[in-house]
C-alpha cells in the first residue's frame, strides 16, 4: 500500500514536507495503526502516538484522507491509495503526527470535568434512579481524542476562547448529572459569546466521532438548559 | 454592550428571525389570497396603519437580525480589535440609516396624510 505522511522535525526541518512510503502490510495488519507500526520497523524517524490500540486511549487521532480519526479503528480495507495522514488541523505540530494539546485540554480543565456537590457525602454513594443514570449515555463515553475539536472550523478561528466541541460535551455531561449541584455556576461559566457560543452548528464535531458521540447535540441541549436558567 | 452577549444575542437573533418568517409568511399569504395586482392597491396597504407598523417591525428585526450575524461573522474572522469595532460600526450605522430611513418615510406619509 502507498501512504503519503506529513513530516516534520522541528531540530533539523525548517518547513514540514509529505514523504511517500511504500509498504506490504501483512496478514495480521486489519487496521491504519498496524500499518503505522510496521512503517515504523521500516523508518524509525517516523513519530506519532498510540497506546491502547483498541480505540479507548485516543492517543492516535490524526487526520486520515482528510478526515479525522483513530488510526486504530480505521480498517486499512478501503481505505482509499495513496493513504494520506496529517496531524489534527488547527493544532500546533511538535513533530510529525504529535501534536500539542495543551490548549485542548486547558479548555478541558476550564469547564471544572469533576462532581461538584457540597451536600453531605452519604454513607455509601450519591444514588441515581435509571432515568437520570440514562442521561449520562452518549456523554461519558467520550475519550478525549480532539478528532472533533480538531475539524471544527469555530475551534480553527478561536482556538483560545472558544472551548470547542469535546469541552463542551464533557460540560454537559456534569450539567446533566442529576449528583452534581454547580449547574447554575458551570452554565454562568458557559454563558459567554466565545466560549460556548462561538458553535455554528456546522457538526463536524458529530460527523467525526469515532465514538458514535454527538457534541452538537449536547451543545444545543446547554442552550436549551441555559435559556431555562434564565426564565 | 452586555445586551449582545452569549445567551441574550442567540436569543435575539432567534427570536427576530421568527418575527421575520411571520411576517414573510404573512406577505405570501397576502399575496396568494388578495394579490394587490395594481400600485394603488400596493400603496394602501403599505399605507395602511397596519400595513406601515408591519414594515418597519420588519426592518427593525432584520437589522437587529442582520448585525448579530455579522457580528457573529466578525467575532470568527476579524480579529484586531479596531478592525472589529470599525466593521461593526460601520455595519451598524448603515442599518440603523435604513431603519431609520423607513420610519421617516412611513412617518412623512401619515403626517402629509393628516
Amino acid at each position: 500500500m502507498r501512504l503519503s505522511i506529513y513530516r516534520f522535525n522541528p531540530e533539523s526541518d525548517l518547513k514540514p514536507h509529505m514523504q511517500d512510503y511504500e509498504l506490504a502490510p501483512e496478514a495480521d495488519d486489519k487496521k491504519l495503526l498496524d500499518a503505522l507500526m510496521r512503517l515504523k520497523t521500516i523508518d524509525d524517524s517516523l513519530s506519532f502516538r498510540r497506546s491502547c490500540r483498541e480505540g479507548v486511549c485516543g492517543s492516535d487521532a490524526m487526520n486520515i484522507n482528510g478526515r479525522n480519526g483513530l488510526a486504530c479503528l480505521t480498517p486499512l480495507a478501503g481505505l482509499k491509495e495513496p493513504v494520506v495522514l496529517r496531524p489534527l488541523p488547527g493544532f500546533p505540530v511538535i513533530r510529525d503526527l504529535i501534536v500539542d494539546m495543551t490548549q485542548f485540554f486547558a479548555h478541558y480543565h476550564s469547564i471544572k470535568p469533576y462532581l461538584i456537590n457540597d451536600t453531605a457525602p452519604p454513607e455509601r454513594e450519591r444514588l441515581q434512579s435509571p432515568a437520570e443514570r440514562e442521561k449520562l449515555n452518549g456523554l461519558y463515553e467520550c475519550i478525549l481524542c480532539a478528532c472533533c475539536s480538531s475539524f471544527c472550523p469555530s475551534f480553527w478561528w478561536n482556538p483560545d476562547k472558544f472551548i470547542g466541541p469535546a469541552g463542551l460535551l464533557q460540560a454537559y455531561r456534569f450539567i446533566s448529572d442529576s449528583r452534581d449541584t454547580a449547574t447554575a455556576e458551570r452554565l454562568a461559566y458557559l454563558d459567554d459569546v466565545y466560549r460556548l457560543f462561538r458553535c455554528r452548528t456546522i457538526m463536524n464535531c458529530t460527523e467525526v466521532c469515532p465514538k458514535g458521540l454527538s457534541p452538537s447535540h449536547a451543545i444545543e441541549r446547554i442552550r436549551q438548559a441555559l435559556v431555562r436558567e434564565s426564565s | 454592550m452586555r445586551l449582545f452577549l452569549g445567551q441574550r444575542a442567540w436569543v435575539l437573533q432567534r427570536l427576530t428571525a421568527l418575527v421575520q418568517l411571520f411576517l414573510l409568511a404573512l406577505g405570501a399569504a397576502t399575496l396568494l389570497i388578495a394579490p394587490p395586482l395594481a400600485y394603488e392597491r400596493w400603496y394602501a396597504l403599505a399605507t395602511s396603519t397596519h400595513g406601515a407598523v408591519l414594515i418597519v417591525v420588519f426592518f427593525a428585526t432584520l437589522a437587529l437580525h442582520g448585525w448579530i450575524g455579522v457580528r457573529d461573522i466578525a467575532l470568527d474572522y476579524v480579529h484586531p480589535p479596531f478592525l472589529r469595532l470599525a466593521v461593526l460600526t460601520v455595519v451598524g450605522v448603515i442599518l440603523f440609516a435604513i431603519v431609520i430611513r423607513v420610519v421617516l418615510t412611513m412617518a412623512a406619509h401619515f403626517a402629509g396624510g393628516a
